[in-house]
């Protein structure tokens, strides 16, 4: 670069090079906090690719001129570019061609100008720009860019405040776009920006051999983490309204006449185009005022209006469902550390109760009115617990079935059965039909010596049970589950999940398991943490 | 051939749509990107299905994928547009990819304003999107013109019935592209979830405890549409699996007398869905008449 401080065509091919290197090195950082708008972290990597086939163009210019270079630059970023992230930086390159049209070299304020161009470009290419992203860092950039060059024309000090300006307002991306603030991360497009406009200033200021071995600079959020604390309910805020868009056609429509005029009637507004046809975009709430005014600037095209309270509604709605989506909510009950994980895991809700206690209606309906479903089934899980589950069906207005499960096999069934897009009714036939599928195994400790059908036990003596019947007796409970299996029909029989309660080692339980998966070689044997109290061992046979 | 249909037809690779069907229909797919670190590829073109579960499993680094740029559906768009001037598109829901809209920029900036090209979000992936494709293809090889087209395939979206069973939902997950279905994610048991796509994204159905179960569900249903007059109320059935052939055709085979006068069209899972949802999903997708 000459003395004072004017580009060539070369010199911004290679400005931009210097940035696609800096870029480089935080492209893992960048992907990794990219949650807007779709989570699928390849930000960085999207704006590298968009910044390499743009380079890859700028070698193909037609001349060596500013505005030679940036032509090429666009079409290169146009073609090129990926993602969402990629196609807003080409429009930013678009600017950039526009703002040097005709220039052999271009200057600070050139370059400032430029900037703004490209950040029209960039919002003008969104149909619904959002705040705290790359439009916003773009913006901000080139708002600060324009007013240091009216200052000063050096190109240096102007970048140095569009990076600065940059920086501020990357960090400040979580305070307007919630997702960022929830995921504790900064704006991952703003944050790619940020370093291409760092790396073209290091260029600029003749720092090449010190980019090599530096890292780009990652911007913290300003916000603190938030964490996972209920979201407050938007009822008692102001409604939002109607979502307007439409377009004008007319002649000589002045854009900040009309701009000016709709400022007061709504938020969001957004008005862009030229002086024949004019999108307008506003959040109001009275839609028939607005469409009004329009009208009496030019002929109305593509009117859209939504309900934004429906949306919203409807928004909430689904993200409700982030605890539980299924329309119909499941209430169990467990106990046993492991059990209860099962459940929860499985979506459903679990009331603690079992074999010698059994939970109060009272306490099932608590936890049946406190789910965000209208529509309820339960599970008792027990023989002991259904009537009393019976009985809540009267104490709530919500619409509750019971599912007559008497072991935690069968409720575990049972869930599996439920299916989320079929109705109440169904899914009980469902769940009734999939319990019949099952066999519950148990091995407990015989608590009085007796004699059942033909099977004699001594107190506290390992027995297996088959659905509750009496089927073996053993000496250890290890022994007394492998009998039990042994006396039974597998034939037919996939998966067998095995759920070792609180008295049972897992190292004795694993030995156990490793020896039913050797007699069973056909069947899916899984162990599982189960922690319940009385039974050393619960299996499910399906 | 071809050459009859006045109205072009346009999807995506997400179709799944097999090649031979694309060419005997005349339908244009535009590929998506799938890369594993800096190696780009293009779907379906640049990586056979094989070789990309291959790699897929294979590889450290998970790959991810990206839409095509507003300049190649311009460029694709003026091509088509030497030909015929009326063209319509169909691409994968807008909830799962910038496809659709960035198809939309790229029809702004064509050169041919002479052609009229209607671009449709289909609000469906694979063969969900693939069966409207297949059919609209068809309609305008017959010779509807694109007003009816486009009233077609929008009628025909909300009978799309997809249903999907994986041997995890951790793809999807990694991938950003699980929706509503995350609630079924983070089972203790070993679980095959089973999901749809509902308005665009993806949806629980439901869970089994094996594969074979998980099968079974797909079977059940893709039978509650079969009654004694299917061909009313079918039109047409898809079955498609990533790399389970076998798993695919047997499921094929007992759909079939279920749906004696159906076409049933068996497809891949491509590689840009293959990012998403792993080497081991088999869905079965139902068109209603």
């Amino acid at each position: 670069m000459n003395k004072a401080g004017v580009c060539s065509g070369r010199e911004l091919r290679e400005m931009f090079e210097a940035a696609t290197t800096w870029l480089e090195k935080s492209v893992p950082e960048i992907d990794a906090m990219n949650v807007f708008p779709v989570p699928d972290g390849d930000t960085g990597t999207n704006m590298l690719l968009t910044l390499r086939a743009t380079l890859e163009e700028a070698y193909r210019a037609p001349d060596h001129s500013a505005t030679g270079v940036a032509q090429a630059m666009t079409h290169g970023a146009l073609m090129g570019a990926r993602g969402n992230s990629g196609v807003i930086l080409s429009q930013i390159f678009r600017g950039l061609a526009q703002g040097l049209h005709d220039s052999e070299s271009f200057g600070g304020s050139e370059f400032a100008l430029a900037l703004s161009k490209g950040s029209d470009a960039a919002y003008k290419a969104l149909t619904h720009p959002v705040e705290g992203t790359i439009l916003t860092v773009i913006k901000e950039a080139s708002r600060a860019a324009y007013a240091a060059s009216l200052q000063n024309d050096d190109l240096e000090f102007i970048l140095q405040t569009a990076v600065e300006a940059a920086r501020d307002s990357v960090a400040n991306t979580p305070s307007l776009l919630p997702v960022l603030r929830e995921a504790g991360v900064v704006d991952a497009g703003g944050q790619g920006l940020y370093t291409i406009l760092d790396g073209m200033l290091h260029y600029v200021k003749g720092d090449l051999e010190r980019m090599e071995y530096l890292q780009p600079h990652i911007v913290a959020s300003r916000e603190l983490l938030q964490t996972n604390l209920p979201t407050l309910s938007a009822e008692d805020e102001e409604p939002y309204g109607y979502c307007t868009e439409f377009l004008i056609e007319g002649e000589e429509l002045n854009l900040d006449k009309i701009r000016k005029r709709l400022k007061g009637k709504g938020q969001c507004l957004i008005v862009v185009g030229d002086e024949h046809l004019i999108h307008i975009h506003i959040h109001t709430l009275d839609p028939g005022a607005v469409l009004k005014y329009g009208s009496s600037q030019g002929i109305l095209h593509g009117i859209k209006i939504d309900n934004m309270d429906d949306q919203h509604k409807e928004f909430r709605r689904s993200s409700q469902g982030k605890v539980s989506t299924a329309p119909i909510a499941v209430v169990t009950v467990a106990s046993g550390k492991g059990i209860t994980e099962v459940f929860r895991s499985l979506g459903a809700e679990v009331v603690p109760g079992g074999q010698t206690m059994n939970p109060s209606a009272v306490e099932l309906l608590e936890v049946v009115e406190r789910v965000p479903q209208d529509e309820v089934i339960l599970l008792p899980n027990n023989k002991n617990i259904v009537p009393t589950a019976q009985q809540a069906l009267g104490l709530t207005s919500k619409k509750v079935r019971v599912v007559a499960t008497e072991t935690v096999p069968q409720g575990i069934a049972a869930l599996f059965a439920l299916r989320y897009d079929d109705d109440l009714e169904s899914n009980v036939s469902a769940m009734a039909e999939a319990i019949s599928m099952i066999t519950t195994v148990e091995v407990t400790r015989a608590v009085r010596t007796t004699q059942i059908g033909g099977v004699k036990v001594r107190k506290k003596q390992p027995i297996g049970l088959v659905d509750g019947r009496l089927a073996v007796a053993g000496d250890t409970t290890s022994q007394a589950l492998q009998d039990v299996l042994r006396g039974m029909d597998l034939e037919g029989k996939e998966v067998l999940t095995i759920y070792y309660g609180n008295g049972i080692k897992e190292t004795e339980a694993e030995e156990v398991t490793e020896q039913i998966r050797q007699s069973y070689p056909y069947l899916q044997v899984e162990l599982v943490f189960g922690g319940q109290p009385h039974y050393h061992y619960v299996v499910a046979v399906e | 051939m071809s050459q009859e249909s006045r109205v072009r037809v346009v999807t995506d690779s997400v179709s799944d749509i097999p090649p031979d069907i694309a060419k005997e229909l005349g339908i244009t797919i535009m590929p998506l990107y799938v890369r594993f670190g800096t190696e780009v590829y293009r779907d379906g073109v640049d990586l056979t299905t094989d070789e990309f579960y291959h790699k897929l499993i294979k590889s450290t680094t998970l790959p991810t994928t990206a839409a095509p740029s507003p300049g190649e559906f311009t460029q694709l768009y003026d091509e088509l547009a030497e030909e015929t001037d009326e063209i319509l598109s169909i691409y994968l829901s807008s909830n799962y990819s910038a496809t659709y809209e960035i198809a939309l920029r790229g029809k702004e900036q064509m050169k041919h304003k002479d052609c009229r090209v209607e671009v449709i979000d289909s609000r469906e992936a694979i063969m969900g999107l693939g069966l409207l494709v297949i059919e609209a293809a068809k309609a305008a090889k017959a010779g509807a013109s694109l007003d009816e087209l486009v009233t077609a395939v929008r009628a025909m979206i909300p009978k799309v019935h997809v249903c999907m069973c994986f041997d995890t939902l951790e793809y999807l997950r990694r991938g950003g592209r699980i929706g509503r279905a995350q609630s079924i994610l983070g089972s203790i048991l070993r679980v095959n979830p089973i999901v749809g796509i509902k308005d665009g994204e993806t949806v629980p159905i439901g869970r089994e405890r094996n594969r074979s179960k998980a099968i079974e569900r797909l079977y059940r249903f893709a039978s509650e549409f079969s009654s004694v007059s299917t061909e009313e109320k079918v039109v047409s059935l898809a079955v498609e699996h990533a790399s389970t052939p076998e798993e695919a055709g047997r499921l094929v085979e007992r759909l079939k007398p279920l749906f004696p006068s159906v076409p049933i069209y068996i497809s891949r899972v491509g590689t840009v869905v293959g990012t998403h949802v792993g080497p081991h999903v088999i869905a079965v997708t139902v068109l209603e008449a």
